[in-house]
């Protein structure tokens, strides 16, 4: 039982990250279903400089550097352009699909994999260590700060935040941003932790889980952090099932892996959060 | 007539700033620009195969493009049209392969068999309506759920029960050859047996009989006003849950025809991960379009065209290969998104002089 929480937390990792990068963007007032173009972004800078340098700690920081780059594409479209951010981030989840293939076969010969990394204790032990500044930071800076209730008046109503003299596009901007950092550290995870390298379409829908985990959570950080565990606690029951051949037998393969998007729905179905989504969004 | 030019110049011009844009990056992946937009704008017309190629590239993005395009008329943003092509593409060509309706004439056969895709295409939609409806859930997540459980749903009864013994790839068995009516249709047999076949008729009618249906009939209306201003047509006395099945119902039978374009018209066989995200782009042709049913036709031969030339640098390039198509998809979403701005910008200063 045990091993399968460890293995629960484990493979939530990523998805934790990329909830609180949703979080604050959700959270903000812009709807963000571009996460998994940041967690792949993330991926894929932090296997590629790992294996160029040889330095876990450059590859994460890379990572998230590398996620704020390509979110700033989206916070011009979206903020100062006025498109929607639905459309804009399903391109921008087109885009990084297609970017990255191309800038593998200049980098390594290969639209595949990158080249395996070496991983020790200490890398391993510091994933554990970055995702726990994470999440105590975005809680503080969330709800114990006075950008945070400026970021959340953003979301609500901008007018009112604008009424203050400050600047609700800024908060907007710098949510976005800091959002993509964390989801780009999250991203860094799935190649450099729970894999040795980066692999095509690697983050396999965990940037929609986390989102559908914050707007599940009803917009609240460590209920959306909870939620997340619990999707991590399906995709790890969904390891032991497959590799027990007793009950692979029985349960076809493809129906556990149904199982998060399953819950998520059902969820979905049976429960209802009494807080509402951000003004601004809705 | 600045008002009429101001309403459609802004995509098309979006379209070709992200052209250029994309070709001006090809110099990073060590290509030649100009090679590049060659290839992208001629690979269509090479030869009559390939122009048959990219015509059943726009048959499945006009299909796609309507489902994008008339949900978005009510407010809702359908990314769920790539799991319920998947979801009746495999419905279509199990449903055929077994003959699964034990009938002689082969018209009844086929109509049965369209009927449920169809239906079952409409159905996978209408869950997001529900869910939207019943429970205000947000129509993205429910979509995005959807299409991975389809995907995994038609993996399953794909590989378990219907596969092609002949092959170790995961396909359903071909269909019969009675069933294969449109092998030999006489656009497939003018375009050298490419993918293209009759249902590019059928979308072209589909997109003209929705234009005049929005002209003199109020049926499509009442969508648009809905999306426009919900209090007002809730005031109005307009039912939100039917005008929400309808769309939604009706980007779900759309998906179903992209699904039996490929199945009847192409393959003949249902193969896993047939589709190159023609869901995805649906929505490029649409916005390309302002969801305009005339306008699909174009922007979907446009896309259609470009999509043909992108999956041609695999051959024709060093270093680019058929992922630029999603570059370059992405980039003309963005110009296309950045063009409005542009052109709103440009109007106000030319107002104000």
């Amino acid at each position: 039982m045990i091993n399968i929480l460890l293995s629960a937390f484990r493979m939530s990792l990523p998805t934790l990250f990329a909830t609180i990068g949703g979080y604050f963007s959700e959270k903000s007032g812009v709807a963000q279903i571009g996460l998994e173009a940041f967690l792949l972004t993330g991926a894929f800078t932090a296997a590629s400089v790992a294996y160029g340098t040889h330095s876990m700690g450059l590859g994460y920081l890379s990572a998230g550097i590398m996620a704020v780059l390509i979110a700033q594409i989206f916070c011009y479209l979206v903020l100062v352009v006025g498109a929607n951010s639905i459309v804009i981030g399903t391109g921008l989840n087109l885009f990084v699909l297609g970017v990255i293939p191309l800038v593998s076969k200049s980098l390594f010969q290969s639209t595949g994999s990158t080249p395996a990394i070496e991983t020790n204790e200490f890398a391993l032990a510091m994933t554990f260590l970055i995702f726990l500044v994470a999440v105590i930071f975005s809680y503080w800076l969330s709800e114990k700060t006075l950008w945070g209730l400026q970021m959340k008046f953003a979301g609500e109503k901008k007018e009112a935040l604008k009424a203050t003299g400050i600047s609700a596009l800024q908060r907007q901007w710098q949510a976005i941003s800091f959002g993509a950092f964390i989801t780009g550290l999250g991203g860094a995870t799935l190649s450099t932790f729970l894999a040795s390298s980066y692999s095509p379409q690697m983050s396999a829908g965990r940037g929609f889980i986390a989102l559908a985990a914050v707007i599940f959570s009803g917009w609240n950080l460590p209920r959306a952090l909870i939620v997340s565990l619990v999707f991590g606690l399906c995709e790890a029951l969904q390891i032991q099932v497959q590799t027990n051949p007793e009950i692979s037998a029985k349960i076809p393969g493809e129906f556990i892996q149904m199982i998060p998007y399953l819950v998520t729905l059902i969820a979905l179905l049976f429960f209802k959060s009494k807080n509402q989504a951000p003004q601004e969004i809705a | 007539m600045w008002n009429k030019f101001k309403n459609f110049l802004p995509p098309w011009m979006g379209l070709l700033f992200g052209l250029v844009l994309c070709c001006l990056i090809t110099p990073f992946f060590s290509e030649q620009p100009w090679h590049v937009f060659k290839v992208l704008v001629s690979s269509a017309f090479q030869s009559k195969y390939d122009f048959g190629l990219t015509l059943y590239y726009v048959t499945c993005l006009i299909f796609t493009g309507l489902s994008f395009a008339i949900p978005l008329r009510a407010g809702l943003f359908h990314i769920g049209s790539e799991g319920q092509l998947t979801l009746s593409a495999m419905v279509a060509a199990c449903l055929a392969a077994t003959s699964f309706f034990k009938i002689d004439s082969v018209f009844m056969n086929i109509s049965f068999v369209f009927l449920i895709t169809l239906i079952s295409g409409a159905f996978a939609a209408l869950i997001i309506a529900l869910f939207k409806y019943f429970r205000g859930s947000h129509e993205v997540v429910i979509a995005i759920m959807l299409n991975f459980i389809f995907s995994a749903l038609s993996l399953w009864v794909t590989v378990n029960y219907f596969q092609n013994p002949n092959s170790q790839n995961p396909e359903s068995a071909l269909i019969p050859e009675n069933l294969q009516i449109f092998i030999n249709d006489p656009l497939k047999i003018y375009f050298e047996k490419s993918p293209v076949s009759l249902f590019f008729v059928f979308a072209v009618v589909c997109c003209l009989i929705l234009f005049l249906i929005e002209r003199k009939t109020t049926w499509l209306q009442k969508i648009n006003a809905y999306g426009k201003n919900r209090h007002a047509s809730r005031r109005h006395g307009f039912s939100e849950l039917q005008i929400l099945m309808t769309a939604m119902g009706l980007a779900g039978f759309f998906s179903a025809c992209a699904a039996l374009t490929e199945i009847f018209g192409n393959s003949m066989q249902y193969k896993i991960g047939f589709s190159p995200m023609f869901g995805f782009l649906g929505i490029a042709v649409s916005l390309l379009a302002r969801q305009n049913f005339l306008g699909i036709l174009f922007s979907a031969f446009l896309m259609a065209a470009l999509h043909k030339g992108a999956s041609d640098l695999d051959l024709e390039t060093q270093y680019l290969t058929r992922d630029f198509s999603k570059v370059l998809q992405a980039v003309i979403i963005f110009s296309v998104a950045g063009s409005y701005y542009a052109f709103n910008y440009f109007s106000k200063k030319r107002n104000k002089s």
